[in-house]
């Protein structure tokens, strides 16, 4: 019996300390800032040594921990929760890097491509990163027709827009491209043309978290859209474009009111044009340093 | 030599590796609820996750196998009993290594298809953006095993002069780590900025170092399995060849020495 009571004892000793200290570990792990979470990465050229035969493990992982992060600051900022928003100077320079170990990773693109138009606006990064990846993903129509929207509707490239969607074509056999390039073309019609984009891309993703970025983003350009069509009636009628989208609300044009869902307000810009004081974005958009992909 | 390769596989079953294997296997069930969190590419991911798990268990076995083989057997004092049959020591060393490689084999082929079955059931969850290529996944898989069979070489080869398993399993993994990375560390040095820079003298010491280790990026073909493109038929044939150069080399070296070395 005495040979058995120290291990006894000792076994006693280890659940009693493990079972205090469980829950109180468990809840500072769990407030822990996501910043402490994100942690430290060594730097790619490191890991493109340590992962050995494990790229595409180790450059999928890093998309993970990027998509895991930017999850966990959306579900707060979706919540009304105040938090810093996200480092995203940080997501695209792991990002960069995770294509630089797999340069097939399609979620890294397609991530990369979610936030740096709509949140930061570096949309000649997010082209160059689609320009880096069809040189890879040769089968993929996607990548440039990602490209061929951001030079159409951001860049205001048409003539670079119509060669990306005329190769998205290519790849896909799909007209679709092709007639959305000429669209695009025309200048006009782009909220119409944004809320296609945003309600395909909606309706593929499959990561919550961004799901709900593309819903959130999707109901202020339906706004926007009521704002426009609104805007075109008073114009019609009155000869004049509105001041104010009080105007149109008290001539009944415009009912219910606009809501932004990023909390801002709508307003029109002396040439008529819809903006809004959120920027489309729950907390303006940060900076964003310029990561370069090595060829 | 038939009778060697039979006792090293009886001996790999009797010490309850392959039961350890299956226990490992078990990690094949998570991989795709795993590969879920994926935005577009789960099955892609399911693919990776399932390749790594390969290659983790295979290295893990190479260098455990490979180093404390031998070493175990003079500890053990059994080579003495061994020795003293008809058979000469360098077909006891080459008996013992294909033993393994069987094992290994035979691993590879139980891990393969737990893999495979993995990846089929990513495929009913969401469906990936190019159609999997089967044959393109069992390739890649044998060449891994390939690659762990090279390093089961390079154990041994060790062993044959160790008197400890210390510098069999270290050495392995070193040079395991080190064959990896020669070609990155090869094409990084042809670059002109990277040539102007760096002495001549590193470069060659370099150079040396490349032809001397295994290369074993070349059989590194994930890439070719995950998003299902086309091999190389020629580099395959090449690799295949070159695996088979090396390890006749490193085994014929390892004869050399175990023949010499002295059992006390």
């Amino acid at each position: 019996m005495s040979v058995l009571q120290r291990p006894v004892t000792a076994l006693l000793v280890g659940l009693l300390a493990y079972g205090v200290v469980l829950g109180p570990f468990t809840a500072y792990m769990k407030q822990k800032p996501i910043e402490e979470k994100f942690g430290y990465l060594p730097s790619i050229n490191v890991l493109r040594y340590v992962s050995v035969d494990h790229k595409e493990l180790v450059g999928a992982s890093l998309v993970m921990k990027v998509i895991m992060y930017f999850g966990g600051v959306a579900e707060k900022q979706q919540a009304n929760v105040i938090v810093q928003p996200p480092d995203y100077a940080r997501m695209s320079g792991i990002l960069h890097g995770a294509v630089q170990l797999d340069p097939y990773n399609m979620d890294a693109y397609y991530f990369a491509q979610s936030f740096l138009t709509w949140e930061v606006k570096q949309y000649q990064m997010a082209n160059n990163l689609l320009d880096y990846g069809m040189k890879y993903r040769t089968w993929d129509w996607m990548l440039p027709f990602f490209a061929g929207f951001n030079s159409a509707y951001f860049l205001k490239d048409y003539k670079q827009a119509a060669e990306y969607f005329k190769r998205a074509g290519e790849i896909n056999g799909n007209e679709l491209n092709i007639s959305l390039a000429g669209r695009y073309m025309q200048a006009s019609g782009q909220t119409e043309l944004a809320i296609a984009y945003l309600g395909a891309m909606e309706k593929s993703e499959r990561n919550q978290a961004v799901k709900k970025n593309y819903q959130i983003r999707l109901k202020a350009f339906n706004e926007v859209r009521r704002i426009e069509l609104a805007r075109d009636r008073y114009k019609n009628t009155e000869g004049v474009l509105p001041v104010t989208l009080d105007t149109l609300v008290r001539s009944g044009l415009l009912s219910p009111p606009p809501s932004d869902p990023y909390g801002g307000q709508f307003f029109l810009e002396p040439d008529g044009k819809v903006a809004t004081t959120s920027k489309f974005t729950f907390a303006g958009a940060g900076n964003v340093s310029t990561p370069k992909v090595s060829k | 030599m038939a009778t060697i390769i039979h006792i090293t596989l009886k001996g790999i079953f009797r010490d309850r590796v392959f039961q350890g294997i299956m226990v490992l296997a078990v990690l094949f069930l998570f991989i795709p609820s795993a590969a879920s969190l994926s935005m577009r590419q789960m099955t892609e991911l399911t693919t990776t996750l399932s390749l790594s798990l390969i290659s983790f268990i295979m290295l893990l076995l190479a260098v455990f196998l490979g180093a404390t083989s031998i070493w175990k057997d003079i500890e053990r004092r059994y080579t003495f009993s061994v020795l003293s049959l008809p058979i000469s020591r360098t077909t006891y060393l080459w008996g013992r290594f294909f033993g393994i490689a069987l094992f290994m084999l035979m691993t590879t082929v139980f891990l393969g298809a737990m893999a495979l079955i993995a990846i089929k059931a990513a495929t009913f969850g969401y469906p990936p953006s190019r159609p999997v290529v089967w044959s393109t996944i069992i390739v890649t898989i044998l060449f891994d095993a390939l690659k762990y069979i090279l390093v089961v070489a390079v154990a041994m080869l060790l062993a044959t002069v160790s008197t400890s398993f210390f510098l069999p399993v270290f050495g392995a993994i070193s040079v395991f780590l080190a064959g990896t990375a020669t070609q990155p560390v090869y094409d990084y040095l042809q670059t002109p900025s990277v040539q102007a820079a760096v002495s001549v003298i590193v470069r060659k010491a370099a150079e040396t170092l490349y032809y001397l280790l295994p290369n074993l990026s070349g059989f590194d073909l994930k890439v070719h399995a995950i998003y299902s493109i086309p091999f190389n038929v020629q580099g395959l044939i090449l690799t295949s060849i070159y695996f088979a150069g090396y390890t006749l080399i490193i085994l014929s070296i390892g004869s050399f020495l175990f023949a010499w070395r002295e059992m006390k």
